[in-house]
């Protein structure tokens, strides 16, 4: 590889190749995903997986907890789901003779928020102003959550009999949105022959701690991104706002989005640089569940934001 | 859009620079009324910018009433003069309503044609110089309109200024190729389509008439009338430096004028060449007027032209350009030839005029008998021993000659040709005056003569029965410093500070770059481009072939400039983006296509399984530009160039196997 601009330093690299290797060592054959749940942590974003059930995502989620040294807490939503059982409430103690504060499962470093579209608007909306500010108000008194703090949802996108999914401009929220897949054949035959999932996890010691979190993500910012490359996202950004079968392109907010997963991406391929192939890597889970689509064709947002890294041209 | 005011200053300075180049021959009115109304305009759009445009109540009558006014000058709108006048005050009514910018754009596009007619009226080197910097200067401020009014505040004469006139300058050389294909190979007219000015007043040079008094003007105008250069390079010497113009015959007392029958063929038995012909080339200016001054005498006249009887040369047409003649005269001859009409034309003085002069040539005559050689001798002698050289002489009443010869006895050439001519008829000898020019300054650097206006002369010739027609030049008798040395010598102490002796310096160089402006670019006519294409193996182009060459040679120039400035649009890029192109062209050919949005690691994974053999030298190539382009905000131009040079010495190497 190339000499990279800020080099990390080498513990940090090998620790986080070892992180990245071990959860691909749970879920097997989903390098690619992996590796953007790694982007998605390290950009200070969080990820959103759609998928059929069964195919992984808990599995992932789990994986993740267990390989980095992070408290973790899993959340079911279900439809009765109050936001104060996320959040947390505030009791009123009669020993101290005042309300005091009990932190909800929400306090954790790694939330699983598992089946997130059968909770109610009002809960969904609890969890995702948490999200983008980093802390929550109960009763008028402000509790920051703890850094990292690192949402994994998951979404089943067929099962709708009672479930509220979440509007467009809420997945906005989630920096990436990936889906699993069935696992190849080989993969597929691995994890039928070898030892029950939940028992690896268990075994699993972790290899990256918080601070070492918080370090990588400022390398990430660190990140050189050159002329040429800014030419080339601004060329996605504006095919996305000219095209006929869009409605509404990206915003601003998700072209920071897609620069900053295109930094990560480059910090966890091993660059200190980012080239138009991180981009390309991130911008479907960035862009496509972002784009509001006219109805002028008959392609999906997915088949939409593939199509268009075909239309511009690298320089 | 409204114009701002910088660029309406700019607008104003760039039509009064238009409007200067026509200063010289418009008429005074014209003049005083556009610089009133330009000035005019200036003032009130500078302080009360609120009153906006000319008003109606003031613009009609002003432009209903600028044909009147050139009706009433040429009394008519046709023609050059009157064209151009109209032309400019059309020009200066737009300024006066110039409130957009689209009215500054029309205003400069007509400004651009009002040039075109400064060029018809003035071909010298300082009046193109004029001319081009007025184009320029119209270029800048169109490309000043392309500015939204308002964006610039710095002051007019700014960098942004600068930089604009660095750009026209740019985008004119860029114009050079196809301006001297234009010039070079564009059939050319042999006279000019619009013809030339109808009246030149300020130069008249030698006129067809001859008033003692007349040439005034003239002996202080130093602008060149003609330059000649010769075969030999070698001039003759200045005594016989005389440029037979005219032949005037006939004497109405006061003045000399041509006889219609000098326009005979000349017998060729009469003409006896004494001495080997002498070829020269002259380039004259325009004079308005037919005829030629060769050295005497003309052994041929040129093409176009006609030898009369007295050995002048008359034209078809007048000299109205530039132009160039190839001539050829002999030094030493004799004129021979006198028929009776002849002889009485040459003895002819009008009844009741100079008594005083006739009475004297009549007791030469009783004295000398018929011997004309003593007669012509006495009257040198008179000249010689009693009169004197001044450029301004007393004036003469209506005996003129009666008056100069015994009373003022100072004067130049004219009176002394005249006065000599009268008491040689008035003693029975036939005689005749000749004008032309006498002398010239030769200019070592530029190895040619020049003859001045001032260098304008009268001689005489006189018939010496058995020795025909001998030049004989009473001037040279009263001040042989005349003809030896010049017209300069001859006014000795009147000489003027404008023709001290380092100015005249300077004004014999500044004659030599006009004179390879002329050579160069005024007079390549139709026959010196013939020539130029004889060089190119053309040996006889006509108007067809020239057409098309110049057709053929313009398409292809605005072919390479059409796909240059497709070149350039297609990849505007930096020196590395031009590389890495040219790497990923000559991989295509390879038979590995880059997709465009295909992106340099991608490219090489791909590279690598497709061209393993030349992997080696890829690997390092692409490493180079991915950290040139990528890993680094701006580019190292040492470094880009290396990655460049190597980039374009790389060959796919083919399969060995």
């Amino acid at each position: 590889m190339p000499d990279t601009p800020v080099a990390l330093p080498a513990e940090l690299r090998t620790n986080l190749d070892r992180a990245v290797a071990q959860v691909n060592s749970v879920v097997l054959g989903k390098a690619s995903q992996v590796n953007l749940a790694f982007v998605s942590l390290l950009a200070g974003g969080h990820l959103l997986i759609e998928d059929l059930p069964g195919v992984g995502k808990t599995t992932l989620a789990h994986a993740l907890a267990a390989t980095l040294d992070l408290s973790f807490q899993r959340i079911q939503f279900t439809s009765d789901l109050l936001p104060s059982d996320i959040i947390g409430v505030s009791i009123f103690e009669r020993d101290h003779n005042r309300f005091e504060f009990h932190p909800g499962p929400l306090f954790a470093q790694l939330v699983l928020a598992d089946e997130i579209n059968r909770a109610t608007p009002k809960t969904q909306s609890a969890l995702l102003e948490a999200m983008a500010e980093q802390q929550v108000t109960v009763d008028g008194r402000s509790h920051a959550l703890p850094a990292p703090f690192f949402v994994v949802a998951t979404q089943n996108p067929l099962d709708l009999a009672g479930t509220y999914p979440l509007p467009d401009s809420q997945l906005d929220r989630f920096l990436l949105r990936i889906s699993l897949d069935y696992p190849s054949r080989e993969a597929e035959r691995e994890l039928l022959t070898s030892a029950n999932r939940q028992q690896i996890i268990a075994k699993l010691a972790p290899c990256m701690s918080a601070a070492e979190i918080q370090t990588l993500r400022e390398h990430v910012g660190a990140v050189v991104t050159s002329p040429a490359l800014i030419d080339y996202v601004q060329g996605l950004i504006s095919i996305t706002r000219a095209h006929a079968e869009i409605r509404i392109g990206l915003s601003p907010r998700a072209g920071l989005a897609l620069l900053m997963a295109a930094r990560s991406h480059a910090l966890v391929a091993g660059r200190g640089y980012c080239l138009p192939e991180d981009v390309q890597a991130v911008f479907v889970p960035v862009a496509a569940h972002r784009l509001t689509l006219s109805g002028a064709g008959t392609r999906d947002r997915l088949q939409l934001a593939r199509a268009l890294l075909n239309e511009v041209p690298v320089r | 859009m409204r114009l701002d005011r910088r660029q309406f200053d700019l607008l104003t300075l760039t039509i009064v620079l238009v409007l200067s180049t026509h200063v010289g021959h418009l008429p005074l009115w014209a003049n005083l009324a556009a610089g009133l109304l330009v000035g005019g305009r200036w003032l009130q759009r500078s302080y009360r910018p609120g009153l906006g445009a000319m008003p109606v109540w003031l613009r009609l009558p002003l432009t209903l009433g600028l044909p009147v006014a050139v009706i009433a000058q040429f009394g008519t709108v046709l023609g050059l003069e009157p064209g151009s006048v109209l032309a400019i005050g059309m020009l200066v009514l737009k300024l006066g309503e110039s409130e957009k910018v689209r009215d500054a754009r029309a205003a400069l596009t007509f400004a651009g044609f009002i040039l075109m007619a400064a060029l018809l009226f003035d071909q010298g080197l300082l009046g193109a110089l004029h001319v081009a910097v007025a184009v320029g200067l119209v270029f800048l401020c169109l490309r000043e309109l392309e500015i939204p009014p308002g964006e610039r505040r710095g002051p007019l004469f700014g960098r942004e200024l600068l930089g604009g006139a660095r750009a026209i300058a740019l985008s004119v050389a860029a114009a050079v190729p196809l301006t001297l294909l234009v010039f070079l190979f564009l059939p050319r007219l042999a006279q000019p389509l619009w013809g030339a000015p109808d009246n030149l007043d300020a130069r008249t040079g030698v006129s067809e008439v001859m008033t003692p008094g007349q040439f005034q003007s003239l002996m202080i105008d130093d602008s060149p009338a003609f330059r000649v250069q010769f075969a030999t390079g070698q001039p003759p010497p200045p005594q016989q430096r005389y440029w037979r113009g005219l032949v005037l015959n006939r004497f109405d007392g006061l003045n000399w004028t041509r006889t219609d029958s000098s326009s005979h063929r000349p017998v060729e038995s009469n003409l006896q060449l004494l001495s080997a012909p002498l070829d020269y080339e002259v380039t004259m200016e325009p004079t308005q007027q037919r005829w030629l001054f060769p050295l005497d005498v003309p052994t041929a006249a040129p093409e176009r032209f006609l030898r009369n009887v007295d050995l002048t040369l008359t034209g078809f047409r007048p000299i109205g350009a530039v132009q160039r003649f190839s001539m050829s005269s002999a030094l030493e001859f004799r004129l021979a030839g006198l028929n009776p009409t002849q002889r009485q034309n040459a003895l002819a003085l009008p009844y009741g005029y100079n008594p005083r002069a006739q009475a004297l040539g009549a007791q030469w005559r009783e004295q000398y008998g018929d011997n004309a050689e003593r007669i012509a001798a006495a009257a040198m002698k008179l000249f010689r021993d009693e009169f004197s050289y001044t450029l301004t002489p007393p004036p003469l009443g209506r005996n003129g000659m009666d008056d100069f010869i015994f009373e003022t006895k100072a004067g130049y050439c004219e009176y002394f040709a005249s006065a000599f001519a009268v008491l040689l008829r008035s003693a029975g000898v036939p005689t005749r005056v000749v004008v032309g020019y006498q002398g010239g300054f030769w200019n070592p650097t530029g190895e040619y003569l020049l003859v001045r206006q001032s260098d304008a002369h009268a001689w005489n010739e006189v018939w010496l029965g058995e020795r025909g027609w001998v030049r004989m030049d009473p001037t040279a008798a009263v001040r042989p410093e005349r003809v030896s040395l010049g017209s300069r010598a001859a006014s000795g102490a009147e000489t003027s500070w404008y023709r001290s002796e380092w100015l005249m310096t300077l004004r014999d160089r500044w004659d030599l770059v006009n004179q390879l402006w002329n050579e160069v670019v005024v007079q390549f006519d139709t026959l010196r481009q013939q020539g130029l294409l004889r060089q190119f193996g053309v040996a006889q182009a006509d108007w067809n072939q020239l057409a098309l060459a110049f057709a053929i040679g313009t398409s292809l120039l605005l072919a390479f400039a059409l796909w240059w400035a497709l070149r350039a649009g297609r990849d505007r890029q930096d020196l590395i983006d031009r590389a890495y192109a040219a790497l990923c062209r000559r991989l295509q050919r390879a038979g590995v296509e880059r997709a465009a949005h295909e992106g340099p690691a991608a490219y090489l994974q791909r590279l690598r399984a497709a061209l393993p053999q030349s992997a080696a030298e890829l690997e390092p190539l692409f490493a180079d530009y991915i950290r040139l382009r990528y890993a680094r905000r701006d580019a190292d131009a040492a470094e880009s160039r290396r990655f460049a040079q190597a980039a374009r010495r790389f060959r796919p190497r083919r399969n060995s196997g």
